[in-house]
Formats: structure tokens, sequence, C-alpha cells
């Protein structure tokens, strides 16, 4: 852990136009956060809305959406979580499948550390709960553009507070819904949907490509496993296996993988 | 229900201290090893694949039937390559399973 330079708590304007004890300056930077990533947050209601109608159609009580989008944060896990909870896999297993799909926020974590590293501890546990994979990304961009490690944080907050708010509050809406969309609709539809919008415009590299097309084939391959441990089974051996393939950026990727 | 509260539960746990590891553990000087950083950049992908083949080729466990989930799926992966848009990969996957569900298939 680092230790946070002493005059870190100083504010750009002090008492002078405060809301809440905050600073009228680091409101704008806040805002200038929100701002960043407004254009990514309607995917997330989305993706919100269909993992809370899920949670009702899978026969659980409504009010495990809101808390799950709360305290787990990460929507492609807490989707695996109802999978693997719907054929009745054992506990454990169900937490090494959402444990295994958000191993890929170490890396986020990994390159948010200098980004962080002048943050106050409280700010630093705070901002990780907030992390997603979008307002990582964001964050990681556009960190170069703050020096001030102050108005850096805040303009953090931004990004990654209003993200997770939206979230919850579209998954809220989604259990609220879920039970007046009717069944010939076939909602489940949204699940592999939501993950081939999300995963094919970022497959850029011969790993990635490699991975995900290992991680399908063990799938399928394994599919009369029980408890959803072919899911399990193809995610780890799709990293497993990609990770032997050379980087080589695909026609229409810019750069390597390794790179970002 | 109980279940599914306690595996939300631990997995919140196991998800935060994933998100603190960095953060926490590598400083100012430190870096990943290139090997973990290859194999972190490939959980995103691998397991989504996972996901997708799952919850698309599978119904419980059986083969689902052909039909408008797998003519959507292919629509949106044709999109999603085209215009590289999570916005118009949604759009068009969900407009084409509407109307292939209208259709009756």
């Amino acid at each position: 852990m680092t230790e946070s330079p002493k005059p870190s708590r100083t504010h750009g304007e002090p008492a002078r136009g405060t809301f809440w004890g905050i600073g009228r300056q680091q409101w704008r930077d806040f805002w200038t956060g929100s701002r960043a990533i407004a254009p990514l947050m309607p995917g997330s209601i989305v993706f919100g809305l269909a993992f809370g109608a899920l949670i009702v159609e899978a026969g659980l009580p409504a009010w495990l959406a809101p808390y799950a989008s709360s305290t787990v944060t990460a929507g492609a896990s807490q989707i695996a979580i109802v999978e693997a909870l719907r054929q009745n896999a054992p506990l454990l297993i169900a937490v090494a499948t959402a444990l295994v799909i958000n191993a890929r926020l170490a890396l986020y974590s990994a390159s948010l550390a200098p980004v962080f590293a002048a943050f106050p501890r409280r700010w630093k546990l705070a901002l990780a709960y907030l992390m997603t994979d979008q307002s990582a990304a964001v964050s990681v961009l556009e960190a170069p553009r703050w020096p001030d490690p102050v108005r850096r944080r805040w303009f953090i907050l931004g990004v990654s507070g209003p993200f997770v708010g939206v979230w919850i509050a579209g998954t809220a809406a989604g259990a609220l819904l879920g039970p007046v969309i009717p069944e010939a609709w076939q909602i489940g539809f949204i699940v592999p949907l939501m993950f081939i919008a999300v995963m094919v415009p970022a497959l850029r590299t011969w790993p990635s490509v490699a991975a995900a097309g290992v991680a399908i084939a063990v799938v399928l391959l394994l599919k009369d496993l029980p408890y959803g441990l072919n899911v399990l089974s193809g995610a780890l051996l799709g990293i497993a296996l990609g990770a032997f393939v050379p980087d080589k950026a695909t026609p229409e990727g810019r750069s390597a993988g390794e790179e970002s | 229900m109980m279940t599914a509260f306690i595996v939300f539960t631990l997995a919140a746990i196991g998800t935060y201290l994933i998100r603190l590891s960095g953060i926490a553990l590598l400083g100012d000087g430190k870096q990943l090893s290139p090997r973990v950083r290859k194999a972190l950049t490939l959980v995103a992908p691998a397991a989504m694949a996972a996901i997708i083949a799952n919850s698309l080729f599978l119904d419980q466990g059986a083969w689902r039937d052909f039909g408008a989930w797998h003519l959507a799926a292919l629509v949106a992966v044709g999109v999603a390559l085209w215009k590289r848009s999570m916005g118009w990969t949604l759009v068009a996957g969900a407009t084409a399973f509407a109307l292939l569900l209208v259709a009756g298939l």
C-alpha cells in the first residue's frame, strides 16, 4: 500500500461554494467523469433489466436481483451464478464459476494501481468496490489528463459511481417487470445476445479468438457434465490453451492485446 | 433461495478481493508478469464464449432445437463483426429474434 501525500485533503476551492461539504470543483470533476461514461450507460441499464428479469424467471425472489447487483456488481458472473443454480450446482461450483469469470478484474486492478497510487486508503477501498469493465477502461484511458490526485479521484468516482448506480436501478426495474414479460418472448435469449454484444466486438487478437473457440468446443463436448461444470472447464481450458497462441493482431486489430 | 443468497454473498466477497488485488499488491514500480497479464486478458473472451455456447446451443444440458435462437445469434455475430459496436449488436440481435418469433420459428 502506498502512503498518500499529506496535502491531498485540501480542496481546490476551500469553504466557499460547497455542497454537502464537497467543493464545487470536486462536483465539476465528478460530473465530467459521469459524462465521460454516459454513452455506455444505456447498455448497462439494458443488461440490468435482463438480469433482473432472469432472476424472477429462474424462480428466485425479486430482491435478490438488486442485492446481487449491489454486492457482486459484475453482470456476467451474476448470470453464470443463476445458470449454475438452475442446474442445481453445488454452492462451491457456482461460486468458483463466478470467480473464474471475474478473474479478469485482477487485470484492471493491476492497470489501476499506478492511477490510484496517490489516493488515501479509504478511496482505494471504495473505488475498488465500484470497479467495472467499463469504468476501469475509461479511468485508465483518461487518468493521464488528471495529474492532480484530488481532482483525479473525484473524476474517477464520477466515472464509476453513477455507472454502478444505473446498473443496480436497471436490475431492480427488471426484477419488477420480469413477471409481466410473457413466456412466449423467450427472454432467456438475452443471455447469449448480451455476451455476443460484449465479446465479439472485442475479439481483436488471435489468442482471444483461440480462447473463445476452445471454450465453445469444450462446453459442447462436455455438455453431459453435471452442475454447469462444462462452463467452468470451457473457460479454464480456453484461457490455458489461448495463452499458447502467439500474440499477433488480427487483420482488423490495431495492436496486440498486451499493449492495451 | 438461501443457497442463492449465500452464493451471491460469497461471490461478492471473492470478487471484491479480486478487484482490490492489483491496487493493494502492486505499487508504483511493480508490474504483472507478461504471462499472467496475457492469461488475464483471455479470461473475458473464454468465459463469455463458454456462457454463450452453453446458453445458445444447449437447453438444460440437451441440444437446443435449431431455430430462432441460432439464426438471431448469427445475425448478432455478423453485425458485431461488421460494426464492432455493442449497441448495434444488441439492437440487431433483438430485432432479428423478435421478427423470427413473430414469423413462427
